[in-house]
């Protein structure tokens, strides 16, 4: 097994990509439900919304755990890629539980970052803030990949001079054995 | 002399006129800021080839052979690290994190899994068990009970949950290679008939055939289909057992119930097991179908979190 401070490394990267990036926003509480739909594979226009998916709707999940999110894709390529937005109308209370609004996104022929786009004018989400404590371990995670990175380019090195010599050493040996006693 | 000129000849040779010319020259007495870097050289390269070793290096020479020489001893049991440093997380706080990694999964595939990684030796007796969790986990089981299709055992399977009862029909259907079930269960009275029937051919090597030996031969065929439906085998492999605890459609309460029981059913396994073994639990890690896996703490909540455990429940 991989030891513990390799694997508690990788781990603590996994989570802040988890906690930190694009998507990572806040949703207003009347947000319910957001629904995608898009084909499962890319072509004629399904990537954005994957891409989406992948990155962006993880961190969205992270930061609002109540807010039920599903993905369909069943849709195929030619039909539309859309996202819904399900909001409850908290304020006007007259209005029953039925009465649910829905906001409809398009999402097809369209980057991740321009999805996000429509998603933040549509709900009025504001950024997850990262805490301090977010920055340092970045910070920290960051300084050890730069070091790691020298370490590996270090022993590089110093495994390919012992590999040369090595091969230098059985060179040696080879025309030795060679030559006549 | 011998042993570089094993190495290299050219080498050697290059040593060897060095030394010599250095050897012949005396050391010329030139005052310091007079020496220049090229005079220096071929005196630098003639102290660093020279074979006695300089004192200094002498003295950091390791005494004892280097560990690779040694003959390591393998450790008798699994790695069990000191996890003080180990990152780990609440029930609720890493729930949350599964949720967010499975988002959009569909909840029939992704799963909640739970790792309980022991302190045990590499050989001897493994634990082994299965038990019915309070929140099973839905398995769409087929199971087959051989039976006769009128008798008291056959309406009892069938209401426990059995897809296929019968005899005759049964066995028929098999011999015709439609074998549309996972697990085949028999009724003690039925037995005779299956055996002489001969699908032991066909069932034998997809590991159905029932026998008494692996307890699929039974009385009371309606409990025995209720524990299989319910029930989840475990297994500990590599000093780690590893189960699928739950669906991720579950609230932390119905987890903590689920971790606990499997946690005591794991605990009480290996306390049942000879006084010589010495297992222990070591770490348990919570993990997703799609998920990091995320070391336990043993705690439901955080101690400052302000996660309700409404917002990690309930549907995805």
């Amino acid at each position: 097994m991989v030891s513990l401070p390799q694997r508690m490394r990788k781990l603590q990267e996994k989570l802040l990509s988890i906690r930190l990036g694009s998507g990572a926003l806040l949703l207003p509480k009347e947000v319910t439900r957001i629904n995608l739909q898009f084909a499962a594979k890319i072509d004629g226009g399904h990537m954005g919304p994957r891409k989406f998916w992948r990155n962006e709707l993880v961190r969205l999940k992270y930061h609002n755990p109540a807010v039920s999110m599903s993905v369909d894709r069943t849709a195929k390529a030619e039909d539309p890629a859309t996202m819904s937005i399900h909001f409850s109308s908290l304020e006007s209370a007259e209005e029953s539980a039925a009465a649910e609004k829905v906001i409809k996104i398009d999402m097809k022929h369209r980057n991740n970052s321009e999805i996000l786009e429509e998603l933040i004018k549509a709900t009025k989400a504001r950024e997850a803030e990262p805490t301090e404590e977010d920055r340092e371990e970045k910070r920290v995670l960051e300084e050890q990949k730069v070091a790691s990175l020298a370490a590996s380019k270090l022993s590089q090195e110093v495994r390919a001079r012992v590999k040369r010599e090595k091969e230098l050493l059985e060179q040696a040996r080879g025309d030795m054995g060679s030559q006549p006693a | 002399m011998a042993a570089p000129a094993r190495y290299c000849p050219s080498c050697l040779s290059a040593t060897s006129t060095s030394s010599l010319l250095l050897r012949r020259a005396a050391p010329t007495s030139v005052p310091a800021p007079f020496l220049t870097a090229s005079r220096i050289q071929p005196q630098r390269q003639g102290q660093l080839r020279t074979a006695v070793q300089s004192q200094n290096a002498a003295k950091y020479k390791r005494k004892d052979t280097p560990g690779t020489q040694k003959k390591k001893k393998a450790s008798t049991n699994y790695d069990t690290p000191d996890l003080s440093k180990a990152l780990r997380f609440s029930l609720v706080d890493a729930m949350r994190y599964l949720r967010a990694a499975e988002v959009g999964r569909s909840p029939t595939s992704s799963k909640y899994e739970l790792h309980i990684r022991l302190k045990t030796p590499r050989s001897g007796a493994v634990v082994r068990n299965r038990l019915r969790l309070p929140h099973p986990i839905k398995t769409d089981l087929r199971i087959c009970v051989i039976a006769a299709p009128d008798s008291a055992a056959a309406t009892a399977a069938r209401a426990a949950g059995a897809s296929l009862v019968g005899d005759d029909a049964v066995i028929e259907a098999v011999k015709a290679g439609k074998i549309d079930f996972d697990r085949c269960l028999c009724h003690q009275d039925s037995l005779e008939k299956l055996q002489k029937s001969g699908v032991a051919r066909i069932l034998g090597p997809r590991g159905l055939m029932p026998s008494a030996k692996t307890g699929t031969v039974v009385k009371d065929v309606a409990a025995s289909v209720g524990e299989m439906i319910g029930a989840s085998e475990y297994r500990e492999r590599l000093g780690v057992v590893r189960m699928a605890i739950g669906q991720l459609a579950f609230t932390p309460e119905m987890m903590q119930r689920n971790i606990k029981v499997f946690m005591d059913g794991v605990k009480r396994d290996i306390a049942g097991m000879s006084d010589r073994i010495a297992k222990d639990v070591h770490e348990v890690v919570l993990s997703s179908t799609n998920g990091p896996g995320l070391s336990l703490n043993g705690e439901l909540r955080s101690a400052g979190g302000s996660l309700t455990l409404k917002d990690v429940g309930g549907e995805a």
